[in-house]
């Protein structure tokens, strides 16, 4: 078997009572004030920030002893695929399950951040709606329409130079960091009127859903779907939606989202190929009609 | 001591849920403006930048060089103006006024994400803004359209004595310093915006296509701070005294060529009455043919 300790020889277990500071920056319920909250918990080997946040929410107490509610989280599969634990640590965007504890406090050794992502609207501390993300995957219709009841035989080949370029793509987790830390990508929170129906303040949110940017998680699964042999039958549908309000002209090539994917999707390729696409169809719009 | 500390509440911009009349227009035609505003800054505003730096730089190779190229462009006469409004002047307000609305959209966030393409988003908001003031100013300094505005406070530029008057409104040293700061700015938005033109477009889509159209763009914006600097070296070097002898010279031969004065000698040709107005002058033309 593997040493019982791993982690003895790092210098962080010296201190075998050692605490880790957290602050977490919470917020009670949508549209509240947020307010930093300091915790501190007892160092464990081989700590993720999930973990830290089980011991602040089995102490339920801030590091001065007060009793406080349990600081609220998302998280399920702990191995970086779900895309559910998006969160701001030490000021950065990404999954709070594969980020260590032990290389957090090597690049910033006081203490550890734990922030909402601020471009989706709060829901209580660190869980936010992301609602817009999903949105944004319906408006570029990303999925191959095979809804049918008839047997259409086997769908066309795929060759392997095809697969090997559209896997990464598959590989995408909606976790919404590109979207987190894309300077075009701006927070829409819209707020329920004085007397305005459910319905109607539904219909005026998705409204201004479709008017925003769609994001560059939406353009990368366009593009995946439109190199498939299936799901290009619908391909100028996708590419409509694309050059629609908010769609791809709205990029402004900063290019943080290929920067800041944890799951290393060559964003900016699919944004480029949009680009291409977009380029074409207008163009062809344009004479064909 | 204290563990809670009370923020404020962190705001971004955000998309209105409600859209006015100018709001919608904007909406249903995102695409195609965005792609216009593309286009204009290569061309005709880009197109134009070069021709300008190029023109400039001509100043190198002396004050009759430099008169030389002005008399090139002011040789389109009555028709200059209007391609100055068309070409030049609505192609810059378009690209402007496109430009301040995107800048006004977008959250930058070069402190979080402190990456080389963050950096040049960000750059590239700073120097558009700097370059269009600058812009501003340089019509009020040397500009006929600035005639007005700056009266007899500044000389401005003639272009029939064009080192000369540009010598004397370059003066300073602080002048030097704005025209360095002004020209660099744009010669970077250009540079950096040729780059991203071509992601927008998609030209260059893949990783490696992109690093190269990068080495090309910092090779074109290196060639274009070269020919600015070098102009404003080159109007550093202009003996004013000598420049007004020789483009009071060239004024004299001008006129007289376009009949507006008396050549040397020409007896019996009224002051003012064209040369080529004479029958005699143009009989043997006539008889030839």
């Amino acid at each position: 078997m593997i040493a019982p300790n791993h982690a003895a020889d790092h210098p962080a277990t010296g201190d075998e009572a050692r605490t880790i500071r957290v602050r977490v920056l919470r917020q009670d319920a949508p549209g509240q004030e947020s307010y930093w909250e300091r915790h501190s918990v007892l160092y464990e080997p081989n700590m993720n920030v999930i973990s830290v946040l089980q011991r602040i929410a089995a102490g339920a107490r801030s590091a001065d002893g007060r009793p406080v509610a349990p600081v609220t989280w998302d998280c399920n599969c702990l191995e970086e695929v779900c895309g559910s634990c998006t969160m701001l640590i030490n000021g950065r965007t990404r999954m709070a399950c594969s980020a260590l504890v032990d290389r957090l406090l090597e690049e910033q050794p006081e203490e550890i951040e734990l922030r909402p992502m601020s471009k989706f609207p709060v829901v209580r501390d660190l869980v936010v709606d992301r609602r817009r993300l999903f949105r944004g995957l319906e408006r570029v219709k990303a999925w191959v329409p095979v809804d049918d009841s008839y047997d259409h035989g086997p769908g066309p080949r795929i060759s392997p130079e095809e697969q090997e370029d559209a896997y990464p793509l598959s590989t995408c987790m909606s976790c919404g960091c590109c979207l987190e830390a894309c300077p075009q990508y701006t927070k829409i929170e819209p707020v329920r009127r004085d007397g305005e129906s459910v319905e109607d303040f539904e219909q005026r949110r998705q409204g201004a859903f479709d008017r925003g940017f769609v994001g560059a998680h939406a353009v990368s699964q366009a593009m995946l779907f439109n190199a498939h042999p299936t799901g290009k039958m619908i391909a100028d549908e996708r590419l409509e939606s694309l050059t629609a309000a908010g769609g791809i002209q709205m990029c402004g090539n900063a290019q943080n989202c290929v920067a800041v994917c944890p799951k290393g999707i060559p964003l900016t390729r699919s944004i480029a190929r949009a680009g291409r696409a977009a380029t074409v169809w207008a163009i062809k719009r344009l004479f064909d009609r | 001591m204290v563990a809670v500390e009370w923020v404020g509440k962190r705001v971004g911009t955000s998309v209105s849920t409600d859209e006015s009349a100018a709001a919608s227009f904007l909406s249903r035609n995102q695409f195609l403006i965005y792609r216009l505003f593309s286009l204009s800054g290569l061309v005709p505003v880009g197109a134009f930048l070069v021709v300008h730096l190029l023109t400039n730089a001509s100043i190198l190779g002396g004050a009759e060089s430099f008169q030389g190229r002005v008399d090139l462009i002011h040789s389109l006469g009555p028709l200059l103006v209007p391609v100055e409004i068309a070409f030049i002047f609505l192609p810059i307000l378009f690209h402007a006024a496109v430009g301040f609305m995107i800048i006004a959209g977008g959250l930058p966030n070069v402190g979080s994400y402190p990456y080389a393409g963050n950096i040049r988003y960000t750059l590239q908001r700073a120097t558009g803004m700097i370059a269009f003031a600058f812009i501003v100013w340089h019509l009020i300094h040397l500009h006929w359209l600035g005639a007005p505005v700056r009266g007899t406070a500044m000389p401005g530029f003639d272009p029939h004595h064009a080192s000369s008057t540009l010598a004397v409104a370059m003066g300073s040293m602080a002048m030097n310093l704005l025209y360095c700061v002004g020209m660099l700015a744009a010669v970077y938005h250009f540079a950096n915006g040729l780059w991203s033109l071509g992601i927008t477009w998609g030209l260059w889509t893949s990783p490696a296509a992109m690093r190269r159209a990068n080495v090309v763009s910092v090779v074109v914006g290196v060639v274009l701070a070269v020919a600015g600097l070098g102009s404003l070296v080159g109007v550093r070097r202009v003996d004013v005294e000598a420049a007004r002898s020789m483009e009071t010279r060239r004024e004299e031969l001008r006129r007289m060529l376009e009949g507006e004065v008396p050549l040397p000698g020409a007896a019996g040709v009224g002051v003012g009455q064209p040369l080529r107005a004479d029958p005699s002058a143009a009989e043997p033309q006539r008889s030839g043919t």
